[in-house]
């Protein structure tokens, strides 16, 4: 039986994130019949509306993440934040929550993000999409191709490496896209582990079902780490993917850092750990 | 480095070698019944560089639309064998 402070708490809690997924959904249109397209007629030049409507998407993702803090849902911590801001960098998070790209967003003056396709069709959010420089989710190769190419014009790229959000208690499935993607542009790649506790807006948990007390958020940014250490002479592309994505499960998993000079030592423990059967099979 | 392939045996033995070079897998996991996708965990990137190695293989030109419905390794055989019953050129 919960006592009647926390009883009123925890309405309070399930109110308040009523209210702020209603504020996101009218705020999202709001600001793409305001904010984007002023900021878009705000020059002629297409790659300043870009870095504008990026600074713009901060700006917001921060006041949403400032309400949610004075509403009593949540706290937030972020470490390593300077390394976030380092332009041309390939940023892979796993992706325990609904709201890690608004904490990610909410840290990065200008990051290209992947977004789904469906918008595109979206009357309202297709034009503030594509005048962000957003980029579409498209199938396999596609997709590398558009990702590769951000890199290496020196924008920096979020990718959730896992495709989906992360089902808590089951082991992390990684898919090897980011790994090409960083091995395509030859990227620095920049490892970012986020926590929830208690965990709460994971994948299949309905928004109204909140956690026992207010949750915490820790996002931990690691070392940058060239794409190019993870290959070897005379290997097909495969390979090093493989190694390179088993490197963004351990640094987004478990926080660890270890660097890729230590993980040909490291490699062959994490082979042989039944754990891990599942990706290497 | 073209090869004559006579018998499946042959091809599927040979593909052993490459599969499990190439991605990381144990030569017991490749029998013909194996889908690519889902029991070998080869994804649609990854396709890219066994086409190239076919090639190689092979040393006959792969047109993408050979593999466009291979699932299995046996598949794979199967348009190994297409391939390589044409005479080359």
């Amino acid at each position: 039986m919960l006592s009647g402070d926390r009883k009123l708490n925890h309405v309070w809690r399930i109110l308040a994130t009523g209210f702020v997924f209603v504020l996101f959904g009218i705020g999202a249109l709001v600001i793409s019949v305001t904010m984007f397209p002023l900021l878009r007629l705000s020059t002629r030049n297409a790659d300043t509306a870009r870095r504008r409507i990026q600074h713009g998407m901060q700006f917001v993702f921060r006041a949403f993440m400032e309400t949610m803090r004075v509403l009593g849902i949540l706290t937030y911590r972020v470490e390593g934040i300077e390394r976030l801001r380092e332009p041309g960098r390939l940023i892979v998070a796993n992706h325990p929550t609904l709201i890690d790209v608004v904490l990610l967003v909410s840290q990065m003056p200008e990051v290209d993000c992947i977004v789904k396709r469906g918008l595109w069709r979206n009357p309202f959010l297709r034009w503030p999409v594509s005048w962000a420089g957003y980029l579409q989710n498209a199938a396999g190769e596609e997709l590398i191709e558009q990702c590769s190419a951000s890199l290496r014009r020196g924008h920096s790229l979020l990718v959730f490496p896992e495709g989906t959000r992360t089902v808590p208690g089951e082991p992390m499935r990684m898919q090897r896209g980011a790994a090409h993607i960083a091995l395509a542009a030859d990227a620095q790649i920049l490892p970012v582990r986020i926590t929830c506790d208690p965990p709460t807006l994971f994948k299949g948990n309905p928004w109204y079902r909140v956690p026992a007390r207010r949750f915490h958020m820790d996002m931990i940014v690691g070392e940058p780490v060239a794409a190019r250490s993870f290959m070897r002479d005379l290997e097909a592309p495969a390979r090093s993917a493989r190694r390179l994505t088993r490197w963004i499960q351990t640094q987004t998993e478990t926080g660890r850092v270890s660097q890729p000079m230590d993980l040909e030592a490291s490699e062959s423990a994490w082979l042989a750990d039944p754990a891990q059967q599942h990706l290497i099979r | 480095m073209s090869e004559s392939f006579k018998s499946r045996e042959e091809i599927l033995e040979r593909l052993k070698v490459v599969l499990a070079d190439l991605f990381e897998l144990k030569a017991e996991q490749i029998v013909p019944e194996a889908n690519l996708y889902t029991d070998l965990d080869i994804d649609s990137i990854d396709a890219v560089d066994l086409f190239l190695t076919l090639k190689e293989i092979t040393g006959r030109k792969i047109q993408p639309q050979a593999f466009k419905d291979v699932r299995t390794v046996d598949d794979v055989i199967d348009a190994i064998q297409t391939l390589t019953s044409k005479p080359a050129g």
